[in-house]
């Protein structure tokens, strides 16, 4: 309201300035904005008068992952739907405009706040960032729950996710088995500043550190948000360390666009077989790839489950219910002779169609 | 002189994208009255107009000239970052402030002598300048999220009346606003964009003025950082990647064509507010990203393609 009001201010002085006579339409147009702004702001006050929604009402839940086009994200959205359906409450899906953008994933959080959601189920891009706005929400009677990545503070009802630092110590030992104990080591990171895959580069290194025979010989580079510039740091790491002549004898990456550039870079210099590489997270290429033998494992998480408790620990809290502060959703390390086993394969290929209907 | 190119008899440059504004709210309102029309939702989405409108104000100056910014995204990463890595090393709010906005005006220095003494193309520069100064928040940032104490800073900006950015983006409208319309420097803005040669062999110094245009472009986007961090409450050295595109399709929905000359800084915040309706409206309508891309982008078109017809209809 202000703003507008603030335009039409500014409207009017320009138009002296431009000394340019105001047509008597452009006249006409701004009464009638002003007379719809008006009109709506009446039935509004009329309307639900600005009571929280889901008192009586149909509970409506939020949920805002970090990105909305990777496949971990598909699956979360999938279990996400699934408790809804057995709650019986609505959600809306909505993720930053753009992956991993900081500024947009804020703004969706003010605006559901705005919006007056019944509750709000968040993947923080950032674990201080967002502590502002879940603030904002819990001012406003918004219960949030916070899932994949921490939040600081305790504002949150609850925090579900996979213990990350765990995670990442799995595929550390993963790989010191698969190396023998020794060889020289590259961990691409994946963006600086995000908690969870930070936790699981820390995982993985404190295993590999605690190797002496085991090299690190890279792990200050950043793969960044999309597979592309993944793919383009990595080809570039592999020719730096001389992948070609041998000397590197393990790749870790701590997510699945990393993971997925990583595989790529590895096989268009030729080295994938001949370096062991351990990734994090799945897709249907990745499994392809476990099956070819172009990766040794994957650590994967199950963001089915992951957003089927998110969800449902809203829906229970809303309710009032009681509520665990912290839900471990696990992580398990998968090669290709686990491949076909029935568990491994829930995890890795929930049903998305069934839920998503795509 | 050359401000009569642009005013007279016909429609004002903000009419069109203040129409937009208007029929792109009533619909989203009719299709969500319940949510939509919230007093806190109007607030909210100032808010999230605010860093766009800045960068406008500047990017409005620069595209009257003829030129282009495409720094203007890493200059408001790298003011956050230093911002909040003055703060971290103990400085005070309005020390941190003064010394992040002071290294935009000399990035903006350094860019204006480039185009204005040396000539250079401003696209070619700024595209420079928009890695640099990436690599440089980065760089200062020790490729990570500075965390800090943001002592104060963070109710700069809040979806609240009395929240000082929402003012402070306001006063700066009517400020540059009225700057370049009355003062012996807009005029010499519109005049240098116009046509160059005929402003220097009216005594005007082409130089000077984009020196001066290109400082005042990046000081303001060094405002527009400082309002960010105060959203963000960290330095982030990622932040606002693209963010100049958003800007330039502000300033372009508001009526400024590319080749210079013209330019309108209410219908540059127009064009903001416009680009800050459909985002919102999309959440609340729960329509999925890429709708909103598309929406977005065909509007831009679409505003360029309508100032078109109003121009070409001006001539006949």
């Amino acid at each position: 309201m202000m703003k507008l009001r603030g335009h039409a201010d500014r409207r009017s002085g320009w138009a002296d300035e431009r000394r340019a006579r105001l047509p008597r339409r452009a006249l006409l147009c701004a009464l009638f904005a002003v007379a719809v702004v008006a009109c709506k702001d009446k039935t509004q006050a009329g309307g639900s008068g600005g009571a929280p929604a889901g008192q009586g009402k149909r509970l409506k839940i939020a949920v805002i992952p970090k990105g909305t086009t990777h496949e971990f994200w598909k699956s979360v959205h999938a279990g996400a739907v699934k408790a809804s359906k057995e709650e019986d409450v609505d959600i809306v899906w909505k993720g930053p405009l753009k992956e991993d953008d900081l500024k947009a994933q804020i703004d969706v959080v003010n605006t559901f706040v705005a919006q007056g959601v019944s509750g709000i189920v968040l993947a923080p891009l950032n674990d201080s960032a967002l502590r502002a706005p879940v603030k904002a929400a819990v001012a406003a009677k918004i219960p949030v729950v916070v899932f994949d990545s921490d939040l600081q503070g305790d504002d949150y009802v609850s925090f579900v996710a996979t213990d990350n630092q765990a995670a990442g110590r799995l595929a550390g030992e993963a790989m010191a088995k698969l190396l023998g104990d020794k060889g020289n080591v590259i961990v691409l990171r994946y963006q600086e500043g995000s908690a969870s895959t930070q936790k699981r580069e820390k995982g993985f290194l404190d295993v590999i550190q605690s190797k002496p025979d085991i090299k690190l010989v890279s792990d200050n580079q950043y793969g960044g948000a999309t597979t592309e510039s993944a793919f383009q740091k990595s080809e570039s790491l592999l020719l730096a360390h001389k992948a070609q002549t041998g000397a590197v004898d393990g790749v870790f990456t701590p997510n699945e666009s990393t993971t997925f550039g990583m595989l790529q870079a590895l096989k268009k210099s030729g080295v994938n077989k001949k370096v062991r590489f351990i990734g994090f997270d799945t897709s249907d290429k990745l499994v392809a790839a476990l099956r070819e033998g172009d990766l040794d494992g994957l650590v994967v998480q199950d963001p089915f489950k992951m957003g089927y408790l998110a969800v449902k620990t809203m829906a229970d809290h809303l309710r009032g219910k009681p509520v665990e502060k912290r839900i471990d959703t696990g992580a398990r390390y998968v090669d290709k002779a686990s491949l076909d086993d029935p568990a491994v394969k829930e995890i890795m290929q929930p049903d998305l169609k069934k839920w998503l209907g795509e | 002189m050359m401000l009569s190119t642009s005013s007279g008899p016909r429609r004002p440059a903000w009419l069109g994208p203040l129409i937009a504004v208007v029929v792109v709210y009533a619909i989203f309102a009719a299709l969500t009255p319940d949510t939509f029309l919230r007093t806190q939702n109007l607030l909210t989405m100032a808010r999230q107009t605010v860093v766009v409108a800045i960068c406008a104000l500047g990017m409005t100056m620069v595209i009257i000239t003829g030129g282009i910014d495409l720094s203007a995204g890493s200059l408001v990463a790298l003011t956050t970052v230093v911002v909040a890595w003055m703060l971290q090393s103990g400085a005070p709010p309005a020390v941190a402030v003064a010394v992040a906005l002071a290294v935009a005006a000399a990035v903006g220095a350094v860019i204006g002598t480039l185009v204005g003494k040396l000539r250079m193309m401003p696209f070619v520069v700024t595209l420079g300048a928009m890695t640099v100064l990436r690599g440089a928040a980065k760089g200062l940032a020790k490729e990570q999220k500075i965390d800090c104490e943001t002592k104060g800073l963070e109710t700069l900006l809040s979806a609240d009346v009395s929240a000082p950015g929402l003012w402070i983006t306001l006063a700066l409208a009517i400020l540059v606003a009225l700057m370049l319309g009355y003062t012996r420097f807009g005029r010499h803005v519109f005049a240098v964009g116009s046509n160059e040669a005929a402003a220097r062999l009216c005594g005007i110094d082409p130089a000077r003025v984009k020196l001066l245009v290109y400082t005042l472009s990046s000081f303001l986007f060094g405002v527009a950082g400082v309002m960010e961090l105060s959203t963000l409450t960290v330095g982030d050295p990622t932040d606002s990647i693209g963010l100049e595109l958003d800007v330039i399709a502000a300033v372009v929905i508001g009526g400024a064509p590319l080749a210079g000359g013209d330019g309108s800084v209410v219908g540059a915040v127009l064009g903001a507010l416009l680009m800050t309706v459909i985002k919102t409206g999309a959440v609340h309508n729960g329509m999925p990203s890429w709708t909103q891309e598309i929406v977005t982008g065909a509007i831009i078109v679409l505003a360029v393609a309508i100032d078109r017809a109003r121009h070409g209809k001006g001539r006949r």
